[in-house]
């Protein structure tokens, strides 16, 4: 459970802190191991020191004091006895012999007595848990045998100086006898000596033994903090990683979900495209219709137009054979006179229907026509819409050119243009002088016509915007032609040409520079020729 | 066809202003059976040289003309030439605007086209009737004054009170003394005059001091 709690708590946590948790636990662990091994090295020299210092230095110097007894004093007092050496030689010899043992015993005395050398702290410790099983000081047997060795230096001192004071009197006999005491003397000095040495280096074993223990239980605890520690590591390692699969799992999950979702998008957002084209095509069809209704209404219109006079003039006729036979002067030749004039009326009115239906008639096949017949007979069906907003037009032709294509489209274009033309005019001043000026001349393999106004230009906000669909600066989109982006359409697809706008200066024929739109249309001359090569 | 007589338009000048070659030709073929003269001419200027040198009556002229406008010329001749001269407008626009100015302007009427021969005819009698009343009224006025010009000048001031004087019913309602209080008449010749016109049944005795025209009795002199 609590494990299970602190999992779900560490699943809970930011994944930098994870990192960074990882991080400190390694290196921590690092750390640990570092420090603790230190340790162990450092007391276990501390202990080997001590070692050395207390047990080994002190063997030393008594194995130096038993020698000194051998070698100096027995030595020095058997040459006397042999009379090798003077007797002023040889308590000098003596003299330094018993300075020498003096201050060895001191020393070593003062080490066995001596409390600094005490075990590291980390011994202790260690000494203090786990009680080591080690032959007890036998701290009796040691003083007994230190009084026993200091009672016979003093006992071996004494016969010294009374030996050397029978030699300096001469009393040989006396000092031969104590010379074999003083040998005995020394040997028993050396048997103590012997057993201290002996003693001391059991304590010396037994210390060893200790400190090896105390090392082995370091080496154990340093081996398990390490095992605790890596494993401690590797635990938390996998705890951690299993938390970076988990997450990572999670995050592929939320990719793949998210991708998912976007492939669905895209998929619907295809399909909508695909909606939206066939949706566009479907208005551009519509619009198409529209602007073809459009032009059929202002062509009605134009219609009506010519109609009115000659109906007028129709309807007076009739009337008048009624008032003259009412007077009594329908004569013959006032009938005669009067239906002639009414049929020249009547065909003029038939006329002005057929130009209109043939103008409306879609056109089935590619006719080749001369451009600028097409411009005249546009320029006849706008000619009502002119002469109201008494506009004046110039019709230059310098080169005469064949093209083929749709007749009827073509002359809804210009019309289109000049229809155009004429609404600027209807919103401009009505003194200045109004002129629509049109050029058809070859360039290249074109024929390019070239309709100019004087009705100051398009404003330049609108110019960019002129061929777009659905764009019109009027207020009534209905009733003004088929539109500039319909013109494009029928010349871009229908006659392969193409159509430009811009605002330039122009004196149109006159003496005057005026502000003027020109709409440029460039239609390849003879297109199966072109079309050929 | 009518039951307005339209033999008085007989006498009277028009001036026909249409640009429109062709209806100007066929209506003045129409117009010209009925009134005296007819004038058709296709613009203003034309038209202005005709009324400086002749009479004319009645205008009809059409609105949109080539490069100028009928009302314009009409305010023209009124304002500029201060001419009053009744006008009647012929247009295929309806156009409000063009029937405000044309009700500012005050003319007679307003046809639209195709022009209906009998709506114009009506029209011009309509507006040529009061013209023609006016000059019937200024010729009786004239007959009576020459009358009295000539006989006894009191009978005719005694026939003119009685006329001044009869209310709605065709009385009068008044004595001898009263009459001659306001002519000097003699009673005798004013007893005369009464009992004359008793026998004529015009003027006959209903009550005291009450007598009755009657203008039927008028007719059967």
């Amino acid at each position: 459970m609590f494990i299970k709690k602190i999992l779900s708590y560490f699943d809970a946590i930011a994944f930098t802190y994870k990192t960074n948790f990882l991080i400190l636990i390694i290196t921590g662990g690092m750390i640990c191991i570092t420090i603790l091994s230190e340790i162990s090295i450092f007391s276990l020299k501390h202990d080997f020191d001590i070692l050395f210092e207390r047990r080994t230095k002190p063997l030393i110097q008594l194995e130096e004091l038993k020698d000194t007894y051998k070698v100096n004093i027995y030595d020095t007092f058997y040459d006397i006895q042999q009379a090798n050496i003077s007797n002023e030689h040889a308590s000098e010899v003596i003299t330094l012999a018993k300075q020498l043992i003096n201050n060895r015993w001191f020393d070593y005395k003062k080490r066995v007595d001596d409390k600094y050398y005490k075990p590291s702290y980390i011994t202790s410790v260690i000494t203090a848990i786990y009680p080591i099983t080690v032959i007890e000081e036998k701290k009796i047997l040691q003083e007994r045998i230190i009084s026993n060795i200091e009672k016979k230096i003093v006992i071996i001192d004494d016969l010294m100086n009374n030996i050397l004071k029978f030699l300096e009197h001469n009393r040989s006999y006396d000092a031969f006898n104590l010379v074999d005491k003083l040998y005995f003397e020394i040997n028993s000095i050396n048997i103590y000596l012997t057993s201290l040495i002996n003693y001391d280096l059991k304590l010396a074993i037994n210390e060893k033994r200790k400190t090896e223990k105390v090392f082995n239980i370091m080496v154990v605890m340093s081996v398990i903090s390490i095992i605790f520690v890596f494993l401690f590591s590797i635990i938390l390692s996998i705890i951690i990683i299993n938390n970076f699969k988990k997450l990572h799992n999670s995050l592929e999950l939320k990719v793949a979900l998210k991708t998912n979702e976007l492939q669905k998008l895209n998929d619907s957002l295809e399909k909508k495209i695909n909606i939206e084209v066939t949706n566009n095509r479907k208005k551009d069809l519509i619009m198409f219709q529209q602007a073809k209704l459009a032009s059929m209404g202002e062509m009605l219109q134009n219609i009506a137009h010519q109609w009115r006079q000659p109906l007028g003039s129709l309807t007076m006729i009739i009337q008048s054979f009624q008032t003259k036979k009412m007077h009594g002067k329908l004569t013959d030749e006032f009938v005669d006179r009067k239906v002639n004039d009414s049929l020249l009326l009547a065909q003029s009115m038939s006329n002005t229907l057929d130009d209109f239906r043939n103008f409306f008639n879609p056109d089935k096949v590619r006719t080749k026509f001369l451009s600028q017949t097409c411009v005249e007979h546009s320029l006849e069906l706008s000619k009502l819409l002119l002469e109201k907003e008494k506009v004046n037009f110039k019709f230059i032709i310098r080169d005469e050119m064949e093209i083929t294509g749709f007749y009827n489209e073509l002359s809804h274009v210009f019309l289109n243009i000049i229809s155009n033309s004429n609404d600027a005019f209807a919103s401009k001043d009505k003194n200045e002088q109004k002129i629509i000026y049109i050029v058809i001349k070859k360039v290249g393999h074109f024929a390019q016509i070239i309709f100019l106004d004087n009705a100051g230009g398009i404003p330049p906000e609108v110019l960019p915007k002129v061929f777009e669909p659905y764009y019109t600066t009027k207020y009534k989109s209905a009733g003004t032609g088929i539109g500039l982006y319909m013109s494009k359409q029928i010349i871009e697809k229908h006659m392969l040409g193409t159509i430009t706008c811009k605002n330039v200066k122009h004196k149109l024929g006159t003496n005057n520079l005026y502000d003027c739109a020109k709409f440029i249309i460039s239609i390849p001359i003879n297109q199966e020729d072109y079309n050929d090569k | 066809m009518t039951n307005k007589n339209l033999n008085i338009l007989q006498n009277f000048n028009i001036l026909y202003l249409e640009d429109d070659k062709n209806l100007r030709l066929h209506t003045k073929d129409v117009l010209e059976d009925f009134v005296n003269n007819i004038y058709a001419v296709g613009t203003s200027t034309e038209a202005l040289n005709i009324i400086i040198n002749n009479k004319i009556d009645v205008i009809i002229s059409d609105i949109l003309l080539e490069n100028e406008n009928g009302i314009d010329f009409l305010k023209f001749l009124k304002e500029d030439k201060k001419v009053h001269i009744p006008a009647i407008l012929t247009t295929a626009h309806t156009d409000t605007k063009y029937l405000l100015d044309a009700i500012k302007l005050k003319v007679e009427n307003y046809i639209i086209k195709p022009i209906n021969i009998k709506e114009l005819l009506n029209t011009l009698h309509d507006v040529l009737l009061p013209v023609i009343q006016q000059k019937q009224i200024q010729k009786n006025n004239n007959i009576i004054k020459t009358i009295s010009a000539v006989t006894d000048s009191k009978q005719v001031e005694v026939v003119n009170f009685i006329f001044n004087n009869l209310n709605n019913d065709d009385l009068l309602i008044t004595s001898y003394s009263e009459i001659m209080q306001m002519i000097s008449i003699s009673k005798p010749t004013l007893i005369k005059l009464f009992k004359e016109l008793a026998e004529k049944k015009i003027l006959v005795k209903t009550q005291h001091k009450t007598y009755r025209f009657d203008e039927k009795a008028l007719n059967l002199l």
